[in-house]
C-alpha cells in the first residue's frame, strides 16, 4: 500500500515536471541548415512583391506613420536620394538591431533548443536570442539594439514578443536603407514557422504608439540553401572602403590609398 | 554527393551570373544605368569583407597608368558562388565592364569580366 502511494506520488511529480517544461526537444521543428532571405533588403511590401525596386519612385507602400514620423521619413528618403542618408552599419560598429535583423543579406542559421532559439546572421554578424524557458520580459529592461525577446511554441510555430528596443533615439538603428525608423517605444510580435521543407516564414506585427497609427504587418521568408553550404566570418572592418563621412553623412568610396573618390 | 553539390553550385552561379551583390553599403556614387569597359592588368584582388575590390592598372594612349577600383560582392557570397582569391590573379590581363562613378573617377561597380582566353565571369553577353 505504502509502495503504491509512493509510486503514485512519483508518477504525479514526473508528470508535473514534464508538463512544466517549455517543450521537449523531439517535439520541436527542424530548422537546421543554412538559409537566406527571399527578396530585397527592404521592409516595404511593394518592393517585396516585385512592383518595384527600393529606389523606384511611386511604388512604395509606406508604413502607417503618423504625420510627424511621415515627415521624418520623407526627409530620410530625400537624403537617401542625395547619398546623404548613411546606413548605420556602414561604419562597422553597431548591431543591425531588431527588426532589421530579419532584413539582412547573406546567410541565416536558426538554432532551436527547448529553452531558447538563436537566430545567427552572417552579415554583421548578429545574434537574436529568443527565450522560451518561461521567463517574462523584465519590467525595468533598458533599451538595446536587438531588445529583449521571450516566447513560446504553439505547435510548430514560434511566437515571441520583442521589447526594449532603442529605435532611432540615438540615430544608429534603421530598419532599411530607405530610412525607415521607429521610436524607442516600438515592440514587435513575431510568428515563425516552416511553410515547407525549404521555406521559413517570419510574420512580424510592428507596433509603435509614438510613430505608427496602427499595427504594421511585415512578412519575410527565408529559403533553405543547398546541403553543405558554408557560413563565413563577416569582418566588416576588414576592408571597409565605404565609410560614412561624419560631417556630411555621405557614404564615401575610397581608393586603395584611402583617398576619397566620390568627392 | 560531392559531384551533385558542385553541379548545384555551378547552376547557382549560372543563375546568379555572379551578379553584383553590394548589399552592405549603398552603391550610391555608381551609375547603374551605364556600363563602361576597361582593359588592363590586374594589380590586386582584395577578397575581403564587407566587399571585394579588383584593382586594375589601365594604361592610356599616352602611356599614363591609372589604377581603377572595381567593387564587387562580399567574399562570403562570391565564395559560395565559386569565386576564389585566385579568380583575378595579379599580373593577368583582363577586360572589365563596370557601372562607372557618376563623377568619372577611376572606380565602378563590377558587372562582368573577360580574360584573353575567352573565359568570362559575371554578366557578359
Amino acid at each position: 500500500m505504502r509502495r503504491t502511494a509512493a509510486a503514485l506520488v512519483w508518477a504525479v511529480a514526473i508528470t508535473a515536471w514534464l508538463a512544466a517544461r517549455p517543450a521537449l526537444a523531439q517535439q520541436l521543428p527542424d530548422w537546421s541548415g543554412v538559409w537566406t532571405m527571399v527578396g530585397p533588403t527592404v521592409f516595404d511590401t511593394a518592393t517585396q512583391t516585385g512592383k518595384g525596386a527600393v529606389t523606384t519612385p511611386g511604388v512604395r507602400e509606406h508604413p502607417p506613420y503618423n504625420a510627424e514620423w511621415e515627415a521624418i521619413y520623407r526627409t530620410h528618403l530625400d537624403l537617401r536620394d542625395k547619398n546623404r542618408f548613411p546606413d548605420t552599419i556602414s561604419n562597422c560598429g553597431v548591431p543591425a538591431g531588431f527588426p532589421r535583423l530579419f532584413n539582412l543579406p547573406d546567410t541565416y542559421e536558426f538554432i532551436v533548443r527547448p529553452e531558447q532559439v538563436w537566430v545567427l546572421t552572417e552579415n554583421g554578424p548578429n545574434i537574436l536570442r529568443v527565450y522560451t524557458d518561461g521567463r517574462p520580459h523584465l519590467a525595468d529592461q533598458w533599451e538595446t539594439y536587438t531588445g529583449d525577446s521571450v516566447g513560446r511554441w504553439e505547435g510548430d510555430t514560434l511566437v515571441f514578443t520583442t521589447r526594449a528596443l532603442k529605435g532611432f533615439r540615438d540615430k544608429d538603428v534603421i530598419l532599411d536603407r530607405t530610412g525607415l525608423v521607429l521610436s524607442d517605444k516600438a515592440h514587435v510580435t513575431t510568428r515563425m514557422r516552416k511553410l515547407d521543407p525549404a521555406t521559413l516564414e517570419v510574420r512580424m506585427t510592428i507596433e509603435d504608439p509614438v510613430s505608427l497609427t496602427r499595427p504594421w504587418p511585415v512578412t519575410k521568408q527565408f529559403r533553405k540553401q543547398p546541403l553543405g553550404t558554408r557560413v563565413y566570418d563577416y569582418g566588416c572592418a576588414e576592408n571597409n572602403r565605404n565609410p560614412v563621412d561624419a560631417t556630411s553623412g555621405k557614404t564615401l568610396i575610397l581608393g586603395p590609398d584611402g583617398a576619397v573618390l566620390n568627392k | 554527393m560531392r559531384t551533385t553539390f558542385k553541379v548545384a553550385m555551378l547552376i547557382t552561379l549560372a543563375v546568379l551570373g555572379a551578379a553584383p551583390a553590394r548589399a552592405h553599403h549603398s552603391a550610391a556614387g555608381f551609375d547603374n544605368t551605364k556600363v563602361k569597359e576597361i582593359t588592363g592588368t590586374i594589380k590586386e584582388f582584395q577578397f575581403k569583407n564587407p566587399h571585394s575590390w579588383i584593382q586594375v592598372m589601365v594604361e592610356d594612349e599616352k602611356g599614363q597608368q591609372t589604377e581603377w577600383s572595381v567593387e564587387w560582392g562580399s567574399p562570403n557570397n562570391l565564395g559560395r558562388q565559386g569565386i576564389r582569391p585566385s579568380t583575378f590573379p595579379p599580373g593577368a590581363k583582363v577586360t572589365i565592364r563596370l557601372n562607372p562613378m557618376e563623377n568619372g573617377g577611376p572606380a565602378g561597380g563590377f558587372v562582368g569580366a573577360k580574360f584573353p582566353d575567352g573565359k568570362t565571369i559575371g554578366r557578359w553577353e
